[in-house]
């Protein structure tokens, strides 16, 4: 059993922040907290290389340290990566969950780590890896490299992780489907009552908060500004030409509205099946406000009204879609020049 | 951008900066109780409402 | 405002002379049932059949699943606003069938009547192991309406047919030794005898705006919900024919059976007798589509619990998808900031089965939620030995293999918190 090893210029005892740019360097053998990961590990498990690494360097090289590990432990024959534990250190975390990412995905063995839920190595590779959660302090090193240790073995055996409570990894965000012992609604009441009695309960989906988008400054003068509509309720021209699909939609169009001064209903659809079409059937402007922003156009109020409008269907759509098409969208709206994009939302 | 819907705890759940309360999920920008005219006025506020809301530094 | 269940147990039914309940044996005169539903003339016939537990059987496409119960003489009506006169439901002596439902089907295709998820009953199988109704003997009801008629007036006759028969097999036990009764009662926001313990309430959605009614639907006191604000009602209302489902169901399952049997009051009644907790009363509401609508209609709910109620806590349900699920959490928010702990029941909402995209809201004070599944569950069903269907167009493919999620059987999801499976976070 080969097990590499990557930790920090801080583990390593190389040094503290004044060593953190040191750069990627191979040792033989197990160094600092490897000597426990192999020692737990037991049987004939072995860390036969240790990377250390400084933090500053790894994450302004990224790319290229992560190469080098993932050649290093394809040329050391590992069966078993494990990075870290990273505890607080959100560098140490980045580099630790890429370089696991990587090595999984380009040789296939297990890679572990653990980090504290906080880390921000978490929210970026919590789904793809087993991610121990480690709490803040280092001085919890043998337990947390215990976990680390049984659910390699675990893996190693093909056999099941459990759940992320139980085996004590950060939950990924993956949802599967289980027949339990209680109904629902059992469920249900036993948690108000574990609440009310002010007792600990386990919520079955976490309440979960999203990062906040940097708001783009205010416009100064919008009378000068090029306007373009953006809308998720599914209009499309009759005969969807573009074959949106009403749920889940993976694409979107852009529909022209040139020379037009407000949209006819027989010239539309919708495909969407969240809501009642009806009223944006009849009148679509209720749905992609043309009207109203052509008089404005005409009165000067904006500056141009963008020629074109963007529509998808937003019903029952994973975000794994949606930011990718928010991303497609938004070259579009800068190569035509749009200072300003107004999105109608159902 | 400014985003002009109904599903507002949505909106700012994900981080929508600038949001205008739409005129319901089924007719976001339009109301069929109006009448043509008036539904063209309350069209028009709801734009400019979205206009100002460019312009402005305060989340909404 | 008390409520007597007796229950008469059923382990087999078949067709024969009288309808009777012959000890457990419940037996049902075709021609005298169908006879009975034809005197609304808006029927020409009725289909009738029986289906047993463990019978290589599946049925489809399932409108309702009804527990054959009636009411005797003295205390509500049956099923008010459809059958019976608009009075409280909920009170006097109601003889159920335990063990027995008629399950209606379709009789017009999906197409027809705008509707959405086709759902079967599976009697056998992989399936069946997960859903209750496959433990019940059915008698699977079609009802066949005049053609010309408009399509809303033949479910509405269908829907009158469903409660009928229902109540006419129940009736076959009024005046047999019971097995068992239950009764429900004296609970309430002013009821003496349990202070000190916590004050609970339920707030249960009974519908979902996103769609229109139907002119004529019933689904809450005969009426389709149109102009509802949220009702305030005692449990033993929900548990005894004063809500069925809408005709079309949109995600998730919800039966008449698990109004009848609805496993959240059923469980807050049982911890009221276990000196638990304060079961104070219950709030019927509607998901909106409209934003002041949800204002409306959340802030009113929880009115109700945290003034009307005097509620210390609260427990949620939905109906349907993303809107309510939004709806259910606006209230369960105002709720936490009035001071009440709420816990709240949603479904699957992610699409791609990711905890990121599952998330419609994030109130930090809406911290309980239990998470019903059934997204990422199928079977590979085998061809049915007999396949009994309503309409034409399911006749043509309900006996074959065919690829199934969980939430197309009915009985293995469902809203009302009657079922097993649940969604887990890995």
């Amino acid at each position: 059993m080969r097990i590499v090893h990557y930790i920090n210029q801080f583990f390593a005892g190389v040094g503290g922040e004044e060593a953190a740019g040191a750069p990627l360097e191979e040792k033989e053998g197990a160094v600092g907290p490897g000597r426990l990961l192999e020692q737990l590990m037991g049987g004939d498990a072995q860390v036969v290389s240790t990377l250390v690494c400084g933090d500053n360097h790894a994450v302004e090289n990224q790319d290229a340290v992560v190469a080098a590990v993932v050649e290093k432990v394809r040329a050391a024959k590992a069966d078993l990566f494990v990075a870290g534990p990273c505890f607080e250190a959100g560098r140490y975390g980045m580099i630790s969950g890429a370089a696991c990412v990587a090595v999984e995905a380009e040789l296939g063995i297990p890679a572990m780590t653990g980090m504290h839920v906080e880390n921000p190595g978490v929210d970026l590779y919590r789904e793809g890896l087993y991610i121990v959660d480690s709490g803040k302090s280092a001085a919890e090193m043998k337990g947390v490299m215990g976990k680390i240790v049984a659910i390699a073995q675990k893996r190693l055996k093909g056999e099941p992780i459990g759940k992320p409570g139980e085996a004590g990894y950060l939950a990924r965000g993956l949802i599967l489907d289980a027949f339990v012992e209680k109904k629902a609604g059992h469920r249900l009441v036993d948690m108000l009552m574990a609440k009310v009695a002010g007792e600990p309960f386990e919520t079955e989906m976490p309440v979960s908060s999203f990062q906040a988008t940097p708001m783009p400054a205010a416009i100064k003068d919008i009378s000068k500004s090029k306007v373009m509509i953006i809308t998720d309720g599914g209009l499309v021209p009759r005969g969807n030409p573009d074959k949106i699909v009403g749920m889940a939609a993976t694409t979107w169009g852009t529909y022209s509205i040139e020379g037009r001064d407000h949209l006819k209903g027989k010239d539309y659809e919708i495909s969407h099946g969240g809501y009642d079409q009806r009223f944006v059937e009849q009148d679509p402007d209720r749905l992609v406000p043309l009207d109203a922003l052509r008089e404005l156009e005409r009165e000067g109020a904006i500056g141009e009204l963008h020629n074109e409008f963007i529509s998808t269907s937003g019903l029952a759509n994973p975000l794994s879609n949606t930011r990718r098409m928010g991303k497609e969208m938004v070259e579009k709206v800068r190569a035509e020049g749009v200072n300003a994009v107004i999105l109608t939302s159902t | 951008m400014v985003q002009i819907t109904s599903a507002l705890p949505i909106a700012k759940m994900i981080g929508s900066n600038r949001t205008v309360l739409g005129h319901g999920i089924v007719h976001v920008a339009g109301d069929p109780n109006l009448s043509p005219e008036e539904e063209k006025n309350l069209r028009r506020k709801l734009v400019k409402q979205a206009m100002a809301a460019l312009e402005s530094e305060e989340k909404e | 405002m008390e409520l007597t269940i007796v229950r008469h147990q059923v382990t087999d039914i078949q067709f024969g002379g009288e309808t009777r309940l012959e000890g457990d044996c419940l037996v049902i005169n075709a021609d005298d049932l169908c006879a009975h539903l034809l005197e609304d003339d808006r029927l020409v016939g009725a289909d009738l059949e029986i289906v047993h537990p463990g019978e290589d059987t599946r049925a489809g496409s399932v409108f309702d699943i009804i527990e054959p119960r009636a009411k005797a003489p003295g205390g509500s009506p049956d099923f008010p606003g459809i059958l019976g006169e608009v009075a409280t439901a909920g009170q006097g002596t109601t003889h159920i069938l335990e063990g027995a439902a008629v399950t209606v089907l379709n009789e017009m295709s999906a197409a027809e009547r705008g509707g959405r998820q086709d759902r079967i009953l599976e009697m056998s199988g992989p399936a069946s192991e997960h859903s209750h109704y496959a433990t019940l003997h059915h008698l699977i009801l079609v009802s066949r309406t005049r053609e010309e008629l408009a399509p809303h007036v033949r479910m509405n006759a269908g829907r009158l047919a469903s409660v009928k028969a229902a109540v006419y097999l129940a009736r076959a036990g009024m005046g047999e030794e019971p097995a068992s009764s239950e009764t429900y009662g004296l609970v309430g926001p002013a009821v003496a005898g349990h202070e000190g313990l916590p004050r609970v309430a339920y707030v249960g959605q009974i519908y979902s705006r996103q769609r229109s009614p139907e002119v004529d639907e019933q689904i809450v006191y005969g009426v389709n919900t149109n102009g509802m604000m949220p009702l305030l009602l005692h449990p033993n209302e929900w548990l005894d024919g004063a809500i069925v489902p809408a005709y079309v169901l949109s995600l998730g399952g919800q039966e008449t059976y698990f109004y009848q049997n609805h496993p959240v009051i059923i469980d807050l009644y049982r911890r009221h007798w276990a000196r638990e907790l304060n079961f104070v009363g219950t709030v019927a509401t509607i998901a909106a589509t409209d934003n002041d609508d949800r204002d409306r209609n959340c802030h009113a709910s929880a009115n109700f619990v945290k003034w009307g109620l005097g509620a210390d806590a609260a427990v949620l349900t939905k109906f349907g998808g993303g809107v309510p699920h939004m709806d259910m959490a606006v209230t369960a928010n105002i709720l936490e900031s009035k001071g009440v702990n709420t816990a709240v029941m949603v479904s699957d909402m992610s699409g791609d089965r990711r905890v990121e995209s599952a998330l419609l809201f994030n109130f930090p004070d809406v911290d309980a939620v239990v998470y019903c599944g059934g997204d990422d569950t199928k079977w590979t069903l085998p061809e049915a030995g007999r396949a009994i269907a309503g309409d034409a167009v399911t006749a043509r493919t309900l006996a074959a293999v065919r690829e199934v999620g969980a939430a197309s059987v009915v009985g293995v999801t469902n809203q009302q918190g009657a079922t097993h499976i649940q969604s887990v976070i890995y």
